[in-house]
């Protein structure tokens, strides 16, 4: 079995949930999306993904959740090995200043999406990120292209070696 | 599949140590163990295609060589030094490639590709037609200097803004992202360092004392390169009609100019047309080839990571071809397996057709690199055995063997320009198996056109 890439989004409003996941099924054939409405439930989901072999490649998160919010989970995964290089995501309309440079600082934070969101937006960074992701840690670029920005993936091709003539 | 190609090949690879074959010397029974095990490997991709061929060389250094574990001193073989199996790694082809690759990375550090090809496409305008025929042009021209693989992904770089501004059913879409690989892959017959398959048939070639000049070849190769991209450019015409008549081109972009990159536009100038003027000056062009790597290391234009990043396993791969062809040679194996079919039935056309038609359907399927390998010993001895007509024969027959590998290109699977071009989402299979045919076949019969009435007035 191939390991897999999941996308997984963390959002407590079900409506709001909905809708992004909605927005990004074109990543969907390849990069697998789990959904959670707690940071508790993102927890398990995490563990079962890894336990299974397979790796989390970008969170899209909410910050106001019931129980831990967003940025704490996060951070958490910031320092927890398996989900350190992760690429995150807060997708809120309510984080503070102190929190979002918290979630800059200690979570390496890529991208902070304001609600509402544009689509084509939110699918643009979607594919920036997964497409970082990918020439980052798979040895097979090649089958994300379809989905992914094509044109990196086929430049990293030409300059990395990773294909040769055979 | 890894487990069945693990488990025939060890079944090969026994088979000659328990099985007595008469008429088939004791070493050529080591031999034919690492040729069957190799084959399969090879066919079923077992290990990486690379290790299997450093395999063979460990274990003609182990089962074959003076120096190895198997006493032959009471039998009627003498066994070569080891150090003839390890210099395949030296081998004059493989020094023209390893200039070929330095080349060819030191180009794609300045961008060099990109900006030739900037450069390239202007003239070609706007129209769809003469933009997917500039195209191919272009990428012909780099994928005969450059690895084919590397051309392709560029060139990719270069069609995916024009296809995204074209209408998504526009059939031209699917022509434009096939024109490419397909363009990659005949550009790397025109010369000797264009693709490894080219490699590995000189190299055995050469051990028969056949030089081939690296201008020798392109005259060989050179016009059924050109010939075979107008008819590409044609059939993908004809089956993708472009729908519309303008189509934009974005080629901005500046040329570098730093010290270093103009001392590698110097270098590569110099050597391609030392090169392919080989046949006026007569330096060999492995010579040539340290021409490069000595000036751009000396200039630090290509540094210690540069080195580094070399694809190394490819030249383990054409080297593990050379020695498996020795091995086969100097045991007597390949004349053996040659030996039981009877030939003689076959007309010389009829042979060549029977080698082009069986490169090209296996390299289909298989690396070109490993089709060649696999075939060039038995063409070889062939000829050898007095069944066919010295030099020209011999040539001919390598030539057929060379070009007819590189013009598989009916499935993702069979080249990695193809599965690069396929992995964009542009193309489907069944659109690639179909052009892919047509060219394929047309090239075969192209190629044993040249043999009947080209190629035996210029060898």
């Amino acid at each position: 079995m191939e390991k897999k890439i999941y996308i997984l989004v963390v959002e407590d409003e079900p409506e709001v949930l909905d809708s992004i996941v909605r927005d990004i099924t074109e990543f969907e054939a390849l990069f697998p999306v789990e959904m959670a409405d707690t940071a508790e439930e993102a927890r398990e989901l995490i563990r079962s993904i890894i336990d299974e072999g397979n790796e989390i490649g970008l969170i899209l998160c909410d910050h106001v959740l019931p129980g831990d919010n967003g940025v704490e989970l996060l951070v958490e995964m910031q320092n927890n090995e398996d989900t350190h290089h992760t690429r995150k995501v807060l997708i809120t309309g309510q984080a503070g200043l102190q929190e979002t440079v918290r979630a800059v600082n200690d979570a390496d934070l890529k991208h902070y999406i304001a609600k509402p969101w544009e689509k084509k937006k939110l699918v643009s960074i979607v594919r920036e990120l997964l497409t970082d992701y990918v020439l980052d840690f798979e040895s097979q670029p090649l089958r994300y292209m379809q989905v992914l920005d094509g044109e990196r993936i086929a430049d990293h091709i030409r300059t990395s070696g990773k294909l040769t003539d055979s | 599949m890894k487990w069945t190609g693990l488990i025939l090949g060890l079944i090969g690879f026994t088979l000659p140590l328990i099985i007595t074959f008469p008429g088939l010397s004791l070493a050529g029974h080591f031999a034919m163990s690492i040729f069957l095990l190799a084959a399969v490997f090879w066919m079923f991709e077992t290990v990486p295609i690379y290790s299997t061929s450093i395999l063979v060389i460990f274990f003609q250094v182990i089962l074959l060589s003076a120096e190895g574990f198997i006493d032959y001193s009471s039998i009627d073989y003498t066994p070569l030094p080891f150090t003839q199996f390890i210099a395949t790694l030296a081998d004059p082809i493989i020094i023209l490639f390893l200039g070929g690759f330095v080349l060819a990375d030191a180009s794609v550090k300045y961008d060099f590709d990109k900006s030739m090809t900037r450069l390239l496409l202007r003239p070609f305008g706007s129209r769809p037609k003469f933009i997917i025929l500039g195209l191919m042009l272009v990428t012909a021209v780099l994928s005969a200097f450059m690895s084919n693989t590397a051309t392709t992904a560029m060139m990719i770089t270069v069609i995916l803004p024009i296809v995204a501004r074209m209408e998504p059913g526009d059939p031209a879409r699917v022509g434009i992202a096939l024109s490419i690989p397909f363009a990659a892959n005949i550009g790397g017959i025109a010369t000797p360092i264009g693709t490894p398959p080219n490699a590995v048939v000189i190299a055995a070639l050469n051990q028969q004392g056949v030089q081939v000049a690296f201008s020798s070849w392109m005259l060989y190769a050179l016009p059924l390169a050109i010939v075979m991209l107008f008819i590409a450019w044609q059939v993908l015409l004809r089956l993708y009609p472009p729908a519309v008549e303008n189509v934009t081109l974005d080629l901005s972009g500046k040329l570098k100019k730093s010290r270093n990159a103009i001392i590698l536009y110097v270098t590569f100038g110099l050597t391609v047309l030392l090169w392919v003027t080989e046949g006026l000056h007569g330096i060999r062009s492995s010579i040539v080839a340290l021409m490069p790597v000595a000036v751009l290391t000396l200039t630090s234009a290509f540094e210690k990571q540069d080195i580094r990043k070399l694809p190394w396993e490819v030249l383990w791969l054409i080297a593990g071809g050379i020695a498996l062809g020795i091995s086969m040679k100097e045991t007597g194996l390949a004349e053996w397996m040659v030996g039981a079919i009877s030939w003689d039935q076959f007309g010389y056309l009829m042979l060549l057709t029977v080698f082009g038609a069986v490169a090209l359907i296996m390299s289909n399927f298989l690396s070109n690199t490993v089709t060649a390998s696999l075939l060039i010993p038995l063409a070889i001895s062939l000829v050898t055995s007095g069944l066919l007509e010295g030099v020209a024969g011999m040539l001919m027959l390598g030539l057929v063997i060379a070009l007819g590998s590189s013009f598989a290109m009916v499935l993702p699977i069979s080249t990695p320009p193809n599965a690069i071009a396929v992995s964009t989402g542009m193309v489907q299979t069944k659109d690639m198996i179909s052009s892919g045919l047509i060219i394929g076949l047309i090239g075969l019969v192209l190629i044993l056109v040249l043999s009947v009435v080209y190629w035996p007035f210029i060898i």
